[in-house]
């Protein structure tokens, strides 16, 4: 069974329709790249799947581990195990990262109806997580994202996943504005959740961040639509043709 | 106090919205008796936004849940300040204040 079965989803934005017939499967374990030009609609599939406000489902399903994620509100999906990991992650004045991570964490125990986590032992399995991407206790005691560079913060989000441990990560535009050392050590982070019981959704424009995240699929956003699908060599005919044959609206 | 000379005063009121249907005004009243006391005020006023509510709801937090951990992130300086049982009674305060303000 799919993990993720997206059929005929149509969703509109401020009165506009933005995607107009997504088809996709997601296999469990699978990594899918979504590729495409800006303003294609690739941030709206995120932010729809991710139940955002604003976003309204006109047609189409969208399945989850078999349950209708349409109906769900956007805490539940994340308890159910769906993370966003955001292109501009927000900052939360006040709140400190550890505060954050431990009542989210908490959160998705007594979703699942179970008792919540010793402080200490939190404390431990954090740690444990923010090795890989190389970040200290300091950074978990700043206020989450506030007066992070974009590399920190993009660290804090695969941080976050790797603390929730979603069975469906959405990496949005995960590269964008990451120098190549933070881009490695993102791309560690995100190498390291792989499993046969997790699956990913990379949205990204360019190509880049496909070699060090290898995908198993690849498809081609454009007008609201994956207009083609493919393995990983398509990300490189993208990358040497670019997306001008996308161009044209499809009839 | 007539008598205090150099006296200096420095006033903070930050105001946090929460909703769409709130306003805040804040107008400072110093009452000063020596011509020689400095005083100073600064008002800062912040909304909880959308994209932060839907940052806490997409890690799993409610919108009660999301509110209520930015509002005592927004009031933690103060209440730090506050010998333990006012600070025990003013948290308890706000959670009754936050009950359906959210929804």
């Amino acid at each position: 069974m799919s993990l993720l079965s997206i059929r005929d989803l149509h969703a509109t934005v401020g009165g506009n329709e933005i995607l107009k017939g997504i088809n996709l499967e997601i296999g469990p374990g699978e990594i899918h790249a979504v590729m495409g030009p800006n303003g294609s609609g690739k941030s709206t599939l995120s932010y729809v799947l991710a139940g955002r406000e604003g976003y309204e489902v006109t047609r189409g399903t969208i399945a989850f581990k078999g349950k209708d994620l349409i109906d769900l509100a956007a805490d539940e999906r994340a308890n159910e195990g769906v993370f966003l990991a955001f292109q501009y992650p927000v900052e939360v004045p006040g709140v400190v990262g550890m505060t954050f991570l431990r009542e989210a964490y908490n959160a998705k125990l007594r979703y699942l109806g179970k008792q919540e986590i010793d402080a200490m032992e939190f404390l431990k399995f954090v740690r444990s997580r923010a090795k890989t991407l190389n970040m200290s206790d300091d950074m978990l005691k700043r206020a989450v994202n506030v007066g992070f560079s974009g590399g920190e913060k993009k660290r804090n989000e695969i941080l976050q996943m790797a603390v929730l441990e979603p069975d469906l990560a959405i990496l949005d535009e995960t590269d964008s504005g990451l120098d190549i050392d933070a881009l490695k050590l993102v791309s560690d982070g995100v190498n390291e959740l792989r499993s046969e019981n997790r699956s990913m959704l990379i949205i990204t424009h360019y190509q880049r961040l496909l070699n060090y995240i290898q995908p198993d699929h690849v498809h081609v956003l454009a007008h609201g639509k994956i207009q083609r699908s493919g393995g990983k060599e398509l990300a490189l005919e993208l990358e040497a043709k670019g997306y001008a044959e996308f161009s044209e609206e499809a009839a | 106090m007539p008598k205090a000379e150099g006296a200096r005063n420095f006033t903070q009121c930050d105001s946090l919205l929460i909703g769409n249907t709130c306003g805040a005004h804040t107008v400072p009243y110093i009452e000063t008796r020596n011509p020689t006391a400095r005083v100073e005020h600064e008002a800062t006023t912040s909304k909880i936004s959308e994209d932060q509510m839907f940052y806490c709801q997409q890690r799993g937090l409610s919108p009660e849940e999301a509110v209520s951990l930015i509002v005592n992130g927004f009031c933690k300086e103060v209440m730090k300040e506050l010998p333990m049982e006012f600070a025990v009674e003013a948290q308890k305060l706000i959670g009754i204040s936050l009950e359906g303000s959210v929804g």
